[in-house]
């Protein structure tokens, strides 16, 4: 196999990976609007509560899932390896738990909407109305 | 006794588990390889390859017992100690209010940025931490911390007070001694936002060292009446003290990272020690290179002797091991991380150390890889 193939295969891999938008999603019930800062606090365990107050419970997806790394990246500003170095700082520490992690857009989207606390991001194509978007990014 | 103790407490979590919580089980490893020029020796390498010295493997078991209380417990094997596996850290946490948290129990003492997991090597770009300023020992103690973190604006701010007692051993003059120092007292504040940070560190305690090597000495001197010489040396419940300064920069995939120490402890003949480094590292995608920088010089107390007549017979001993405390020396380092894989870095340093007072320079190259699972 040459490199030019290698190549293309690669970036086939990525083209196929990569998703336009993640959409962060939480129960049609929460009235809270977020900016990007306030999703960063929540996802990096900065921050437990939303900004009125109520506890947050943020799921996360599995690295397997293609709309991680966009989130990671668009969102916390961050790659997944930058982001796993941050949180084994804080697990082996015991200064903090990483949020749960879920396997694919269609548990995030169950967890959030069966979780009145819940925040979660999916592939924006997979939104639905059992749940509430808060921001596109 | 203290092992089985701890065994007996995670024992006791771990079954509480099965009838209240989440336990999670979490680790990390480093496998590394080095070997120094010929005829060099540095940071426990010869010229032979060795992969064991700096290699090591860890577990951490935690458990939420709910209620706002947990327990962990982290296990850890290092090559360097045969990988005979000894508690790093046991401790409790709970959760005061959504700002305080009390972690009691055997901990990290906070003296440096990355203390708390400078065993973590996933964690930071390096191969191994700026060893002029990460070489003081002591990296255990036995007590309780006290957290408090809280956001401001962009600006988020965590502060550790720290209280407890160092139970072990340390090399003084080449043996290794029992050494305890007490009613340690300290304070760590560290204030950041997206791409600065600021961290500083004060610990101070009452430091203990049964240097069998000195002990003839010291009874002679006390023997001739010379007691206040005997205490000058000697390490007797003498006030020990840390600074700290730290600073970190990460923006636009550029790095850097800066810390300074300083270390004392009065009433003995351990040098006054000034350590930093100054590290510069580039982002580019999974690759990050990186360059350091590291001084450390430390100041012995040729007073001790200075008073002495120049034929009392014992003066050239005393002078002799007041002067092992003199050193300067400079670092630099050369290293690559190369995120290969989600869970795993491959990292690559040379590093060239040099003794300005013997002119000896020794360099060595070595290769890990960091886990953490």
């Amino acid at each position: 196999m040459n490199w030019f193939k290698v190549m293309t295969l690669t970036m086939a891999l990525i083209v196929n990976a990569a998703i336009a938008e993640v959409a962060v999603i939480v129960h049609p019930s929460n009235a809270v609007s977020l900016d990007q800062s306030e999703i960063t606090r929540l996802f990096t365990g900065r921050g437990a509560t939303f900004n009125n107050g109520n506890k947050a419970t943020p799921f996360n997806l599995a690295e397997s899932a293609p709309a991680r790394a966009h989130f990671d990246s668009k969102v916390l500003g961050k790659s997944s390896s930058q982001m796993k170095a941050y949180w084994s700082k804080l697990v082996f520490t015991g200064k903090g738990t990483p949020p749960k992690e879920l396997a694919s857009d269609a548990e995030v989207k169950a967890a959030v909407a069966a979780d009145a606390n819940a925040i979660g991001y999916i592939d924006a194509a997979a939104v639905d109305a059992s749940v509430k978007v808060v921001g596109k990014f | 006794m203290k092992k089985t103790w701890l065994a007996a407490w995670v024992a006791i979590a771990c079954c509480a588990t099965n009838v209240a919580a989440e336990v999670s089980i979490n680790g990390f490893a480093s496998i590394k390889a080095g070997k120094a020029a010929s005829g060099d020796t540095l940071y426990g390498y010869t010229d032979d390859i060795d992969f064991k010295n700096e290699s090591l493997f860890a577990l951490q078991v935690q458990s939420d017992l709910g209620e706002k209380l947990s327990v962990t417990a982290q296990i850890m094997a290092r090559g360097a100690n045969d990988f005979d596996a000894e508690f790093e850290w046991a401790f409790l946490t709970y959760q005061l209010t959504d700002e305080w948290r009390l972690n009691a129990g055997r901990l990290r003492t906070p003296f440096y940025k990355y203390s708390d997991f400078r065993d973590v090597g996933y964690a930071y770009d390096w191969l191994r931490t700026p060893q002029s300023v990460y070489d003081l020992g002591f990296n255990t103690i036995e007590g309780v911390s006290l957290y408090h973190s809280s956001n401001f604006s962009e600006m988020q701010s965590n502060l550790q007070l720290v209280f407890g007692a160092y139970d072990g051993e340390v090399a003084v003059v080449g043996t290794v001694s029992p050494a305890k120092i007490n009613d340690i007292v300290g304070a760590t504040w560290e204030l950041s936002q997206d791409w600065l940070s600021v961290r500083l560190a004060y610990l101070m305690g009452d430091v203990s060292i049964q240097a069998s090597s000195l002990n003839p000495l010291l009874a002679g001197l006390t023997n001739i009446g010379l007691g206040s010489v005997a205490q000058a040396i000697d390490f007797n419940e003498d006030d020990g003290s840390f600074f700290g300064f730290g600073l970190n920069y990460d923006r636009n995939d550029w790095l850097m990272v800066a810390e300074y120490t300083h270390v004392k402890v009065e009433d003995s003949f351990y040098a006054n020690q000034d350590s930093y480094y100054l590290s510069l590292g580039r982002r580019f995608g999974a690759f990050t290179p990186y360059v350091s920088y590291e001084k450390d010089e430390d100041d012995a107390k040729p007073d001790i002797y200075a008073a002495l007549p120049a034929n009392f017979p014992l003066r050239p001993t005393i002078a002799a091991i007041v002067n092992t405390q003199w050193f300067d020396n400079t670092t630099w380092n050369l290293g690559l991380r190369y995120d290969f894989h989600p869970a795993a870095a491959l990292k690559l340093e040379f590093s060239t150390a040099k003794d300005k007072l013997s002119d000896n320079k020794d360099s060595l190259m070595a290769v890990g890889v960091d886990l953490v699972f």
